[in-house]
C-alpha cells in the first residue's frame, strides 16, 4: 500500500521526492517524483509534473507526467500535459489534452 | 474530512508548503513550512526542519524550526527539537532535547511575531539560518535576548510531565500512547548533528 498519503484536505506546494507510493486525495502543486507508483485519486487536484514508475489517474492533473512503465487514465481522469510512458491505459470517459510519446 | 489521515512515509521528501485541515503525520522528512488546523506528529526518525504553526503538536522525531500550536506541545523521549516555541500548554519529557526560547503566554502575538519575522528578515530568522546544514544546530536557531537560561537543566523543572492519562488526554487526536516504529534502521536517516550535538553541551 501508499506509504506516503496526501489527505485530501491538505494543500502542498512544493516538491515531493522519495522511493515509496504516493498516494494523492488533496491538492500539490510543484513537483513529484518518485520511485514506486503516484496515484491521483478522484477528488485530488495535481498542478505538477510527475515522474514515477507507474501512474495511476482519476482525478485532475496538469503537468507533464512521466512514466517508467505505465501511465493509467482512469474514466474520471482529467488530464492536460504531456504524457510518456511506455505503456499508457487511457479508460473511456477519461479527458487528457496533450502529446503522447510512448517512445517508439 | 479524509478517509485517510495525512502520511509522509519515510522514504518520502517533501521541500516546500504543507496547508490543511487534517491530522498529518510525518515519518520521513518535510522542509519548508507546516500550517495545519490539526495535529501534527513528527515521528521517531523523520527530520522536520520548517515554520510549524498547529494546533497540537507532538514529536518523536528531529524538528528545527519556529513552533506554534495553539493548544499544546509534547516532545517524547526521543526528541530533538531547536527553535522558539510558543503553546499555552507544553510538556516535555525526560530524555527529550530542545534548545530555544518557550512561549507560554499569548499564542497569538507569538505567531505575530513570527510572521513579521519572517517577512521583515527572512535570512535571520531561525529557520532560514538553520538551513544551512551541516552547520551544527548550536549556532543555527538561537535568538539569545534572555541570557543564556536556554540551558535544558535549567529550564527542566519547570516542565512537569504530568501524569500517564493526563498526558494521553493532551494529546487527543493523533497520539498513541506508544509510538507504533521501532527505533532503529529509520533513525539511521538523521543527520550525524541531530543524533550527537544537541545532547553534548
Amino acid at each position: 500500500m501508499a506509504n506516503t498519503v496526501i489527505g485530501s484536505s491538505i494543500v502542498i506546494d512544493g516538491e515531493i521526492t522519495g522511493e515509496e507510493s504516493l498516494t494523492i486525495l488533496g491538492t500539490v502543486k510543484g513537483k513529484i517524483s518518485t520511485a514506486q507508483s503516484v496515484v491521483v485519486e478522484a477528488a485530488a487536484t495535481v498542478e505538477a509534473d510527475v515522474d514515477a514508475q507507474t501512474v495511476l489517474i482519476s482525478g485532475k492533473v496538469t503537468g507533464n507526467v512521466t512514466a517508467r512503465e505505465k501511465l493509467e487514465l482512469r474514466p474520471e481522469a482529467k488530464m492536460v500535459g504531456n504524457a510518456k510512458a511506455p505503456r499508457i491505459v487511457v479508460a473511456d470517459g477519461a479527458t487528457f489534452k496533450g502529446n503522447v510519446d510512448m517512445d517508439v | 474530512m479524509a478517509d485517510k489521515e495525512t502520511v509522509i512515509g519515510v522514504e518520502t521528501r517533501i521541500s516546500g508548503e504543507i496547508r490543511g485541515d487534517e491530522d498529518l503525520v510525518v515519518k520521513g522528512r518535510v522542509d519548508g513550512k507546516i500550517h495545519l488546523s490539526q495535529a501534527l506528529t513528527v515521528e521517531k526518525g523523520a527530520i522536520v526542519q520548517a515554520d510549524v504553526d498547529v494546533r497540537t503538536l507532538v514529536v518523536a522525531g528531529t524538528l528545527v524550526g519556529s513552533i506554534v500550536a495553539s493548544e499544546s506541545v509534547h516532545l517524547q523521549p526521543t526528541a530533538r527539537v531547536v527553535g522558539d516555541l510558543a503553546s499555552p500548554r507544553v510538556m516535555m519529557e525526560a530524555g527529550a532535547a530542545y534548545r530555544g526560547r518557550v512561549d507560554m503566554g499569548e499564542v497569538e502575538a507569538a505567531r505575530a511575531a513570527v510572521a513579521s519575522r519572517a517577512v521583515a528578515k527572512p535570512a535571520a530568522s531561525s529557520s532560514e539560518a538553520a538551513k544551512t546544514r551541516p552547520a551544527p544546530p548550536r549556532v543555527a536557531a538561537t535568538p539569545r535576548t534572555v541570557a543564556p537560561v536556554a540551558s535544558t537543566t535549567k529550564i527542566a523543572p519547570r516542565f512537569v510531565a504530568p501524569p500517564a492519562g493526563d498526558r494521553t488526554a493532551a494529546a487527543p487526536v493523533s497520539a498513541p500512547p506508544a509510538f507504533p516504529r521501532v527505533a532503529g534502521a529509520a533513525n539511521s536517516a538523521a543527520p550525524a548533528w541531530a543524533k550527537k550535538k544537541i545532547r553534548r553541551r
